[in-house]
């Protein structure tokens, strides 16, 4: 009886500094990673400063003025290039075509999608140049 | 065997000397020793040291399994400090000790802090100089053969070989695989834009602190302290607008071979400057190359006499205090005389002038005679309530005061009516005429973003249909006037022409010129102020050889205004309606005789 209550106290005993130790490695295992992590995001963080630092720098805008007046055919905008919502004119309506429903989509029919784009440049209902209406 | 004596029948083993002394027999040996006396004593003596030092070894031996125990569990005693510190702290880097960034209104960086490695090198470690020299000029360009070695051949033990390199240096540095070159880390403050924000932003010295501009002005709060962590700074500046107004500014500075240009953007309802541009100008990232006429800021820091565009205030305050209306008018046939003064007109008209036409055609004149009719008392009083005579309020350390006349009699209240007399800076002539266009208040400048989006006004300078006046007074210069070059065809640009003559060692030169306009648009309901100066402008053929205002600041003006109106989201009016110009009319009142010439 002594006997078995020695063993199974050293048997426990052995147990518990098992799991003890186990727990603790375990523990340090993470703090590692922890401390690895938070080079890493540190680490990140200082190559996202420099990049934007770049990407700004990159961005100057005497560089994109250099570069959209190589590449671009943008001119400044005139006063007569800016207007309101209002003043675009809705596209010519054909009355031919939407006088007579026809269904958008039946797979019994031969049917092709109208072409909607308006004919002829879109006119724009401002001043022009010179200043009179158009 | 023997007879038994008594100590047979003791429990304990003793030793029998008897047995030891007369060797009897075999079995005598084992028999207990008998020990008495001093014998006993010292074996006593023995087995107590034994078990003392026994016990002080098993003592030694749980403290190492304590310990041993403990450094299992635990760890290193090292990494518990940081692990228990960074359970107090913040999670992870986001306390960084960095000076904060500055921004644009819109967001775009000014500056920031980078952390940039240097190179140096370790001489005595080095094992080919020469080699090592050829190899480093093929990535760092800037660096010349020549200059490697002769630090190299010094005798100390660490040589600086380039400050803050750029992360694809140092990866390259780091591939060529020299021994004796290291890398130290430095804090760098780094302002992406170049010279383009440079007066406004200033400049940090190499411990990355503020010693100009918004930088010295924000430096607690950029740098932070243990209570107040550093928080990071929004201009009201807008990149856009600045490059717009750098760009033209510095195009026609050297069209018109100036020694300077300056510039700024107001916005008229809150005070925030857009735009700020003094030129010549620096590179904020390294100071030191520059002179010290490149970092001086004409627009707050230089005071000039502003010239015509002091006529502006002149009328407002007439108009204003009712001392001539507009109908009213001066005869400007001949110059004044005064004190051995000769006022006279740039453009005489030798006639009677109306009021709207003394400030169309800038007449020198017309303008003296309205202010004398004020009153000197009474003028003083008119310009301090627009902030000319004081020094002006803005966010950075760089302000100039103004320098005004030592005596404010009727001679001196003629010749500031005209803009001469007295020197302010280009920043509170801009921010005088934002309260004359906006309604008559008076608004204090800031160069950073008011988020409220409406400033408290600190004054009212003027009464409000005063300022309408005004405004289409000013309209009248750039549709009538002096400044036609001005026009921006869309945005109702206003505003006044400005010719002086530097004042030199205590007397006007007459070949060196400020020239400058100050303008609003648009003028219906004017949302900002551009203003533009040149300094010592010459002439040329296509300005046929004039200097003046409406020749060479006029057209920095207009074509300023072009470019920013889209960006800062004016739409465009056509000036020929019937309703602008309806809105924009005003009465001339000339007495010109139109059919004179027959």
């Amino acid at each position: 009886m002594k006997l078995n209550l020695t063993v199974l106290t050293l048997v426990l005993f052995a147990a518990v500094s098992y799991g003890l130790y186990q727990l603790s490695y375990e523990v340090q295992e993470l703090e590692k990673d922890l401390k690895s992590l938070n080079v890493n995001i540190a680490e990140n963080k200082e190559s996202i400063r420099i990049l934007k630092a770049e990407w700004t720098y990159q961005n100057r805008p005497d560089v994109l003025q250099a570069l959209a007046s190589k590449y671009l055919p943008l001119l400044l905008i005139a006063p007569y290039q800016v207007a309101s919502v209002g003043e675009v004119p809705y596209p010519p309506v054909d009355p031919e075509q939407y006088s007579v429903p026809v269904p958008r989509y039946n797979p019994h029919r031969d049917y092709s999608p109208v072409d909607r784009a308006p004919t002829g440049p879109v006119q724009l209902a401002t001043f022009t140049r010179t200043g009179s209406l158009q | 065997m023997s007879e038994p004596t008594w100590l047979s029948k003791s429990p304990r083993p003793r030793i029998s000397l008897t047995t030891t002394l007369g060797h009897k027999n075999l079995e005598d040996r084992h028999k207990p020793l008998r020990l008495d006396g001093s014998a006993k004593e010292t074996l006593e003596q023995g087995r107590n040291r034994l078990v003392m030092a026994g016990v002080i070894f098993a003592f030694c031996f749980v403290i190492l399994a304590g310990r041993l125990v403990g450094l299992a569990i635990s760890g290193i005693g090292e990494d518990e400090a940081t692990t228990a510190d960074s359970d107090i702290t913040l999670p992870v880097a986001t306390e960084e000790n960095k000076r904060a960034e500055i921004r644009d209104r819109n967001g775009v960086l000014l500056a920031t802090t980078l952390t940039t490695a240097s190179l140096f090198a370790e001489p005595k470690k080095v094992i080919d100089p020469k080699d090592l020299a050829a190899k480093l000029t093929t990535v760092l360009d800037d660096l010349s053969e020549a200059t490697i070695l002769s630090r190299l051949a010094s005798a100390r033990n660490f040589v600086w070989l380039k400050r803050n390199l750029t992360p694809s240096q140092q990866y390259q540095v780091n591939a060529l695989g020299i021994p004796g070159l290291h890398f130290r880390s430095e804090e760098k403050r780094f302002y992406p834009m170049g010279a383009l924000v440079s007066h406004v932003m200033g400049f940090t010295d190499v411990d990355n602190h503020g010693i100009a501009g918004v930088e010295k002005y924000f430096d607690a709060q950029l740098d932070g302290s243990e209570d107040n962590p550093s928080q990071d700074l929004t201009l009201s500046i807008d990149v856009r607008i600045q490059h717009a107004l750098r760009d033209e500014l510095s195009r026609h500075m050297s069209v018109f071979q100036a020694i300077g240009a300056a510039g700024m953007v107001m916005d008229v309802k809150t005070g925030e400057i857009l735009g700020m541009v003094s030129l010549p100008d620096f590179d904020p990232n390294r100071p030191s190359d520059f002179s010290g006429d490149a970092k001086f800021n004409r627009i707050t820091l230089g005071v000039y006499e502003m010239g015509s565009t002091f006529k502006t205030f002149t009328t407002a305050m007439a108009l204003d205090s009712g001392t001539v209306g507009l109908k009213g008018g001066y005869d400007a046939t001949e110059p004044i005389r005064k004190a051995g003064f000769r006022i006279r007109d740039d453009h005489p008209k030798k006639r009677w002038l109306s009021v709207p036409e003394i400030y169309m055609y800038s007449s020198n004149i017309g303008a003296a005679k309205m202010a004398d009719e004020v009153g000197p008392k009474n003028h003083k009083a008119f310009l301090a309530k627009l902030g000319l005579l004081d020094k002006p309020s803005l966010e950075i350390p760089e302000i100039g005061a103004p320098i005004l006349p030592p005596r404010w009699n009727s001679l001196e209240t003629m010749t500031i009516s005209f803009g001469h007399g007295l020197s302010v800076s280009p920043l509170q002539l801009s921010t005088g005429i934002t309260a004359i266009v906006n309604g008559g208040a008076y608004i204090n400048p800031t160069v950073v973003r008011r988020d409220d989006m409406k400033a408290t006004p600190v004054r009212q300078v003027i009464r409000e249909d005063t300022s309408g006046i005004m405004r289409r007074l000013m309209r009248l210069v750039v549709e009538k006037g002096t400044g036609g070059k001005a026009a921006a065809n869309g945005y109702l640009v206003g505003g006044k022409t400005g010719t002086a003559e530097k004042a030199v060692g205590g007397r006007y030169k007459r070949d060196a010129l400020i020239s400058s306009f100050v303008s609003a648009f648009p003028m219906n309901d004017p949302r900002y102020v551009v203003f533009a100066m040149l300094d010592e402008p010459k002439g040329n053929a296509q300005t046929h050889g004039f200097r003046s205002a409406g020749w060479t600041a006029a057209p920095i003006i207009g074509r300023l205004i072009s470019r920013i109106g889209p960006i800062l989201s004016i739409s465009p009016v056509n000036e020929e309606s019937e309703a602008v110009q309806r809105a924009m009319f005003i009465p001339i009142n000339s007495r010109e005789k139109k059919l004179a010439s027959f």
